[in-house]
């Protein structure tokens, strides 16, 4: 048997094991919905709309540590050249967009009824998106790229670059005038919310880590599984 | 007296809605994909 076959067993393991642990994510979603809908005071000044900070902000949470996470990852890889490590750099960069798309969506209609206005070219909301479009050229530099070396090593570069975004993006907020409130769990004095509040918040962001990790599990077994693939095809 | 919240319930169910289409929509691309492998 070809040694590439033999590995294909465990890819497909880790996939489906990926697969499992994001399904039971969406559950945990469907529970968070109920949470917030049913089982948490709606906010006096902001009414039905506040509870959209029960996705805008897990999902941000995820996004900003999925980035991270690459530019970690990135490091090490360049420092190790471990192909496990561009792999899951990978895997959390495509996780990372996902939760970005929620946050950047949710933001917005949040912002609308709020704010009166969809959008601002503030500096918290302008590097987000500018995140965005780093991390969608990450994907989009390693699907032009072939040789898995050079394109393991371009795109940590590019990673560890849009990890630099990040302490910038939370601190914005202390830095630079914006309408973007400030942290209210993620700070260093005790969270400002009332329990019930906390409580879903702190539920949600454990089934947004939950999704994150089955996203990248799921993704890392992928791209392992189409890896041995193409080792498969080559030696044929 | 506090005032009655304004009602936005509108935004509220948009942003559940567009939550749930790309998550759910993200693992559906998943599982197709591994459907291949």
């Amino acid at each position: 048997m070809n040694p590439s076959d033999a590995g294909l067993g465990p890819a497909r393991r880790i996939v489906r094991h990926g697969l499992a642990l994001s399904l039971l994510g969406l559950v945990g979603l469907a529970g968070v919905y109920v949470l917030a809908l049913g089982f948490t005071p709606t906010e006096a000044r902001q009414g039905l709309a506040q509870k959209i900070f029960y996705l805008h902000v897990p999902a941000a949470w995820s996004a900003l540590l999925a980035f991270s996470l690459v530019g970690l990852a990135s490091i090490l890889y360049l420092w190790l050249q471990d192909p496990r490590l561009d792999r899951f750099a990978a895997a959390s960069a495509n996780a990372g967009v996902a939760f970005s798309a929620v946050m950047l969506t949710t933001g917005p209609i949040w912002a609308k009824p709020i704010w009166g206005t969809w959008w601002t070219w503030d500096a918290r909301l302008t590097l987000t998106l500018f995140l965005f479009f780093l991390f969608v050229g990450y994907l989009a530099l390693r699907a032009a790229v072939h040789d898995p070396a050079e394109r393991a090593r371009f795109s940590a570069v590019v990673g560890i670059l849009g990890m630099l975004l990040v302490p910038f993006i939370h601190l914005s907020v202390y830095l630079f005038r914006t309408l973007h409130p400030q942290p209210i769990v993620l700070k260093p004095s005790a969270p400002s919310l009332p329990p019930e509040m906390l409580r879903t918040l702190l539920i949600s962001f454990a089934v947004f880590t939950v999704l994150y990790l089955g996203f990248v599990m799921t993704r890392y077994g992928l791209a392992l599984a189409e890896e041995l693939q193409e080792e498969t095809r080559n030696a044929g | 007296m506090l005032a009655d919240p304004p009602s936005n319930g509108e935004y509220m169910i948009a942003a559940y809605l567009v939550t749930t289409v790309i998550l759910v929509g993200y693992w559906l691309r998943l599982w197709q994909k591994a459907r291949k492998v």
